[in-house]
């Protein structure tokens, strides 16, 4: 991140798909013109070896033509090039250049032309070495403190330093402990070679020491440099940095005393001579290359590190002093003076882009794209914004979220429910032990006459009922398509089902023109099962503890005509009783008196009575309508059976009184559970064990008991359930016979069934309870209030678990007493939308 | 007293300036098939490059897919090619070695950055000293200090009660809540997510390779290595310790390796007891971490050691402590940016805004490029009402090539404030065009939503908050204001309906609760003002308009 790039003063690319890296860049006056002008020399690993001269015309200008002043190819890789006076003698700058299996040290000269593209030069190898072990990288210097020539020191992949006195080979040494090359550099100030080894020290070797340790050539074969084998030589001194190092640079500046500089992947280090941190710095990007080189401030050193952002940043000591933007990732970095302009950045990327640049203002590189953005026609505009907030004023205007009735479905969903039960049944799964689980096929069928993507049918019937398959996924469904599936209802659960209802729903997306991606709707129906599906015929048994009698005003029909399917025809004195065994074992009898109207239906339980009564009725409404009959009508003259009603409703109430206990136990025990689980884990985390102290006995009881517990909760659970299945038939009864009591109308019974059973699902937060209590104490202060009193009384604002049935069964109560006295479900205009809402189908 | 519409503009924490993680997080580069070639491009002009030096030039140049697979051809060569005459050094070592440092290098993140505190760490914490700390010592509560924090009427605060700051870290975004079922029950939003589980499961994916199915099986076999045999090898251990550490992510080994390792050592190299704090640190042995760091600085003074010592003591709630820590490495390390850093980001999470930025300006005398301390800076300002100089900041912040849509909503923000009205809307246009993901999106709806209430326009605002809803379902300022809006429509019933959401969604925010308040009072339910008010209190003891509210109340109550 940059304020400003470094500014271009001549670049170049090289060759391609030529690789560089670290040691392939060297700056300086090779061809010893004495006019101080550095030349910039590049090897690659191609083996193409350049020479520069840039003198652009203009900043920025590419490369001339007499700006190369040499290209040749030497016929290896080149891994390094260095100038130094490497041939004895002399003091001229000769060029020394590293292969892996050869040391070459060249002259460089130029023969002046005429004109200034005529000038000629060319390399003249002085020397070379051939070296046993593949080389890496090298250093040169004043070894032990010679005067006016460099010697050069190479360090081989496999850790050998090789010393070569100009034309000839010195000695070489194994460094100890080596495992993978680091950067080498030499020390003239403490006549040293420094490095970065595999163990992630610096470390410091004395050139007299390397000398002096047993030469491994001597006990070696006479040929030259072959395998030395070197004694073990002593590290003058170490310093641990903890990480691998990209390159060491030495410097001494007249007026700063002598650094070492390591560039670690993470840290930057300035160490004195002795190897002592002067100072370090965390870097928080991966460097990949850097050079120190002087500074204006006295006792200061400025250093360039360029890094994998492509970012030259510039530090005098710590502090960051100028950040520059690189077009590339510079693999080698060095300062150079050319055409007489001093301190020009050199930099070289590992594809071979040379680029010598200054520091300056321009801005960086990165300009934000343009937002699209279209020509703004005001008057189009004007008139685009007033069509949208229409729409939008138009949309919020109707505030019912819910669609209206479409006249023209798009898509249709019928179910048949078959009128036989299946011959196999495809029961699975059935808790009901003993006899066999009938089951019943029922035929679903989609038509639709638009494209409907991706329609999805879900069946659902309530819950002890169960279906073969849920779920069905279809393909996209062209118009006027459709598909057809069939399934099969039976009963699961162990208790008999409060409705024989069921219904299938059919979610399918319709794409238009702007919304290719389709409004979503949905489709529905609901299909009714036979009663065959839950019961069987038995003996009819007189005695029973719960009677109903249900009154019409229409002479008695026979059994045979109205309930065909449980009654056998030969045995025609049974055309007036007629008794049912549910599956899950209880018996309901109905009977029917041959001269008067009144049906009873007898039954040890309460809730069992709802079914046969509904199937009564329903049938009985059927006969008569066949028979075009209208004005038949049941009544219901006995008092409500609300005592028994109580019991049920009690017994749910318990169940949950019960769950809310387990919840409390549960979570109490986790809470010791977590105690001891922190007591046993400062137990274990202690240096010195001290005795558990049955801790963990007493973990493993609170574990168990925790289990045991929820185990208890779940089964109060499946307990609970079925107990609100049973108060869910009761309420259906109760309902039906206080509609059949008072003979109301359709619209009341609406209202009474939303009031006793509310759509939400019976829950521990919010349960059956207290949601009806709400609605019949709501019912009671509006419209079967007495006075205006009542209505003044403000309901609890919040809906939570009471206590005790009390107050609920003093409700209902009340409620059947207003009923009898004449009271009527009805709304003004205001709440009558509201409780629309409510209202199921 | 009038309703308050959502306090401050929310100002987006920018993301963006944080240095990428030092390797792409295990994913591979493109590779050409030329690189493939064990000789390299060389290859092509009969230049044959040595393998392993080829190797090593990769990884030196951060090519490190390259390398590994390299490195792979040449562990793949029958061992009889790999005989060399001298028993200490093998080629087959080196490759080894140098794969292990490739393979680490591609997954590495500062384990400095890294830090996330789940709530098994946070709950079975048995490190705290003092159930209630004393103000001013512990940053779980973040009320408690003294200096002048800005009022969250000004500036917004995250679940934790701390301001919202300039730059998202780990960390500054999870809360403490302080019992496991609060933990359980703080609403799961997309942002302030509540805290993981724990901690492990994070680490898991962040920046370990552990996950990625290697074919051919795991470069190296954990369960099959001799420990005490590498542990003897220091060349080799270093580097295998970091790739069982940061690679595969197994703590336990790499904690074993460098038990043994520094025994082997004689306890005398620091890099060694660093590590070992490392992995304690990551097992939750806190106690014991610091024991070994501070070992390791008595023998060299390292600023990453000081780094991790510090982070441990803030993982044990000593900030001050860390302060110390801090303040005595710069005596060492003048001017290093790391810990002037820490110390800002100390206060600033002790709610101490103003040293806090005094040490951001700190920074950027050393660093003026670091784009946290110019982040913190301008929200700073942003905050304490100077929208210019803000700007100026994240102006610069622009210039230096953050390009996100965080910094144009911020920029925004300050123009309109600064009434830079032009640039407001088109700064606005590229956030929009720029946003990554509907979280982004339903930011800048809300702070346009936030300009069309300053403009006056109300019928752009309402729709605005609308589409920061689409957008993001769970931005309980933007149902606050939508109720204030409803509310002066008349539209009791919605407003009351969207301040309730409001609440549940953001219950450490006091305006809902005001504004609940100040609605139940105006249609006379009293009771229900009054719980409203306290819990408006509750979230910001200083506001005056809810004590006056308050009093009213009290005073009507009286009358009765």
């Amino acid at each position: 991140m940059s304020l400003f790039k470094a500014r271009d003063w001549w670049s170049t690319v090289l060759g391609e798909k030529e690789e560089f890296d670290q040691g392939c860049l060297c700056v300086a006056d090779v061809d010893n013109s004495g006019s101080g002008q550095d030349k910039i020399i590049v090897g690659s690993y191609m083996g193409y070896l350049r020479i520069f001269n840039p003198h652009p015309v203009k900043p920025g200008d590419g490369l001339q033509a007499e700006d190369l002043l040499l290209e040749v190819q030497l016929r290896e890789p080149i891994l390094q090039v260095e100038v130094g006076k490497f041939v004895s003698g002399t003091e001229g700058l000769h060029l020394a250049v590293l292969h892996f299996r050869k040391l070459s040290v060249y002259a460089v000269s130029g023969t002046l032309g005429n004109v200034e593209h005529g000038n000629q030069y060319q390399i003249k190898l002085m020397y070379e070495h051939n070296l046993q072990r593949t080389a890496c990288n090298m250093t040169y210097g004043p070894f032990g403190g010679v005067k006016g020539r460099d010697l050069i020191c190479i360090q081989s992949m496999d850790g050998m330093l090789m010393l070569f006195e100009q034309e000839s080979y010195a000695f070489g040494r194994f460094l100890p402990g080596f495992l993978l090359p680091g950067p080498l550099a030499y020390s003239s100030r403490t006549d040293s070679f420094i490095t970065v080894s595999s163990c992630r020290q610096v470390e410091s070797y004395k050139y007299q020491v390397l000398a002096f340790a047993t030469d491994a050539d001597e006990r070696q074969e006479t040929e030259q440099q072959k395998l030395g084998s070197g004694k073990r030589v002593v590290v003058d001194w170490v310093l641990n940095i903890g990480e691998q190092a990209l390159d060491i640079c030495i410097v001494s500046f007249n007026q700063a005393v002598s650094s070492v500089f390591v560039l670690g992947e993470r840290n930057f280090f300035c160490l004195k001579d002795n190897g002592q941190i002067r100072f370090m710095k965390k870097l928080d990007y991966s460097p990949s290359c850097f050079i120190p080189y002087c500074s204006v401030k006295e006792g200061t050193i400025n250093t360039l590190v360029g890094n994998h952002n492509k970012m030259l940043n510039v530090y005098q000591d710590v502090t960051l002093k100028w950040a520059a933007q690189l077009p590339h990732i510079p693999v080698s970095v060095k300062v150079a003076n050319l055409q007489d302009l001093k301190g020009v950045i050199v930099t070289l990327s590992d594809n071979g882009h040379l680029q010598c640049s200054y520091l300056g203002t321009d801005p960086s590189f990165f300009q934000p794209p343009r937002v699209e953005s279209r020509e703004i026609n005001y008057e189009e505009l004007d008139a685009e914004l007033k069509e949208l907030q229409k729409i939008i004023k138009e949309a919020t205007k109707t505030q019912d979220i819910l669609p209206k009735s479409e006249k023209h479905r798009d898509l249709i969903v019928r179910a048949e429910v078959s009128p036989d039960l299946d011959a196999e049944s495809k029961a699975i799964d059935s808790e009901i032990k003993g006899e066999a689980v009938p089951s019943v096929t029922v035929k679903i069928m989609i038509q639709s006459r638009v494209t409907a993507q991706r329609p999805n049918l879900a069946v659902c019937v309530q819950a002890p009922l169960a279906v073969t398959c849920d779920q069905f996924f279809f393909d996209d469904l062209e118009p006027d398509a459709s598909e057809t599936v069939v399934l099969s209802v039976f009963l699961k659960g162990n208790c008999p089902p409060s409705e024989l209802e069921g219904t299938c729903v059919v979610s399918y997306d319709t794409p238009t023109e702007l919304n290719p991606e389709g409004i979503p709707r949905v489709a529905q129906c609901n299909f009714r099962l036979p009663l065959r599906l839950i019961c069987f015929p038995v003996q009819p048994s007189k005695a029973a503890n719960h009677k109903l009698t249900i009154d019409t005003n229409k002479p008695p029909v026979s059994f045979l005509t109205i309930f065909p399917d449980f009654v056998d025809p030969s045995e025609d004195d049974q055309a007036n009783v007629l008794g049912f065994q549910f599956l899950t074992g209880s018996k309901t009898t109905l009977l029917a008196s041959k001269t008067s109207q009144p049906y009873r239906i007898q039954s040890d339980e309460l809730e069992d009575l709802w079914l046969i009564t509904k199937e009564l009725t329903l049938r009985l409404e059927e006969h008569f309508k066949k028979q075009k009959c209208k004005d038949f009508a049941c009544t219901f003259s006995g008092s409500i059976p609300l005592q028994e009603y109580f019991e049920l409703i009690d017994r749910h109430f318990e169940l949950r009184l019960n769950a809310e206990k387990f919840q409390e136990l549960l979570s109490e025990r986790a809470v010791q559970f977590r105690a001891i689980e922190r007591r046993l884990l400062t137990r274990f985390k202690d240096k010195t064990p001290a005795p558990l102290q049955h801790l963990d006995t007493l973990l493993e009881v609170t574990f168990r008991e925790v289990i045991a517990l929820a185990d208890a909760a779940e089964e109060n659970e499946a307990n609970m359930s079925q107990a609100f299945t049973k108060l869910k038939s009761a309420t259906h009864l109760v309902i039906m016979l206080i509609s059949l009591w008072q003979k109301l109308s359709a619209d009341q019974v609406a209202i009474l069934e939303a009031t006793f059973l509310p759509l939400a699902e019976d829950t521990q937060e919010l349960g059956w309870e207290e949601t009806v209590d709400a609605a019949i104490s709501y019912l009671l202060r509006t419209c079967l209030s007495k006075s205006s009193k009542e209505q003044a009384l403000t309901p609890s604002s919040q809906l939570c678990m009471p206590k005790d049935t009390s107050r609920l069964k003093k409700n209902i109560t009340l409620f059947c007493d207003r009923l009898a006295k004449g009271g009527r479900l009805s709304f003004s205009t205001d709440s009558a939308t509201q409780q629309a809402a409510v209202m199921p189908g | 007293a009038p309703p308050r519409p959502g306090g401050a503009s929310r100002f987006r924490s920018s993301s963006a300036g944080r240095p990428p993680p030092r390797a792409p997080l295990g994913k591979a580069e493109g590779r050409g098939p030329s690189r493939n070639r064990c000789g390299g491009p060389a290859g092509e002009m009969g230049l044959e490059v040595e393998p392993l030096f080829q190797a090593w030039s990769y990884f030196r140049r951060r090519k490190f897919r390259e390398c590994s697979d390299l490195c792979s051809q040449l562990l793949e060569r029958p061992p009889g090619e790999q005989e060399q005459t001298d028993s200490e050094y093998t080629v087959f070592q080196a490759a080894w070695s140098l794969k292990t440092r490739a393979l680490t290098e591609m997954v590495y993140v500062d384990e400095i950055d890294m830090d996330e505190e789940g709530i098994a760490e946070m709950m079975l914490d048995e490190n705290a000293i003092a159930q209630v700390a004393r103000p001013g010592t512990s940053l779980k509560l973040p009320g408690t200090s003294q200096g002048a924090g800005p009022s969250p009427a000004v500036r917004p605060v995250t679940q934790s009660g701390r301001p919202i700051t300039g730059f998202v870290r780990p960390c500054t975004q999870s809360g403490r809540p302080s019992t496991m079922e609060q933990a359980l029950k703080t609403p799961r939003t997309a942002l302030t997510a509540r805290p993981i589980t724990s901690a492990s499961g994070r680490y898991v994916r962040l920046g370990t390779a552990s996950m990625l199915t290697n074919p051919g099986g795991p470069f190296i076999n954990l369960s099959r290595l001799n420990l005490a045999k590498y542990a003897q090898k220091p060349k080799l251990a270093k580097a295998l310790f970091e790739y069982i550490f940061h690679h595969e992510n197994d703590v336990k080994n790499a904690l074993d390796l460098a038990a043994l390792a520094t025994e082997h050592a004689q306890f005398k190299d620091w890099w060694w007891k660093v590590q070992v704090g490392k992995c304690y640190y990551r097992l939750g042995l806190y106690r014991e971490a610091e024991k070994q760091f501070k070992s390791a600085l008595k023998q060299q003074d390292m600023v990453d050691t000081i780094l991790y010592l510090a982070k441990v003591y803030l993982r044990l709630d000593q900030p001050v402590t860390a302060l110390n820590l801090f303040k005595q490495g710069l005596d060492r390390f003048p001017g290093e940016v790391a810990l002037i850093c820490g110390i800002a980001r100390i206060h600033e999470e002790m709610n101490n805004i103003s040293s806090a930025a005094e040490y951001y300006k700190d920074v950027l005398k050393q660093d003026n490029t670091h784009v946290e301390a110019i982040a913190c800076i301008g929200s700073n300002h942003f905050y304490s009402d100077q929208p210019e100089t803000a700007l100026r900041f994240y102006r610069r912040l622009l210039q230096m090539g953050v390009y996100n849509c965080q910094l144009f909503n911020n920029l925004g923000l300050c123009c309109f404030y600064a009434q830079q009205y032009d640039m407001t809307l088109s700064s606005f246009e590229r956030a929009l065009f720029l946003a990554e993901n509907e979280e982004e999106t339903a930011d800048v709806w809300y702070n346009l939503g936030h300009v069309a209430v300053g403009i006056g326009d109300l019928n752009l605002a309402y729709q605005c908050f609308k589409l920061t809803l689409v957008n993001n379902n769970d931005y309980a300022e933007a149902y606050n204001n939508l109720a204030v809006l409803e509310m002066r429509k008349g539209h009791i019933e919605q407003a009351r309906a969207l301040l309730q959401t409001a609440s549940s969604l953001a219950p450490h925010m006091y305006e809902p609760h005001f504004n609940f308040a100040v609605l139940s009072e105006k249609v006379g339910d009293l009771q229900r003002s009054y719980t409203a008010a306290r819990k408006s209190e509750e979230a910001f003891p200083g506001h005056v308009d809810t004590q006056q509210l308050i009093k009213q109340l009290k005073q009507h109550f009286a009358m009765l």
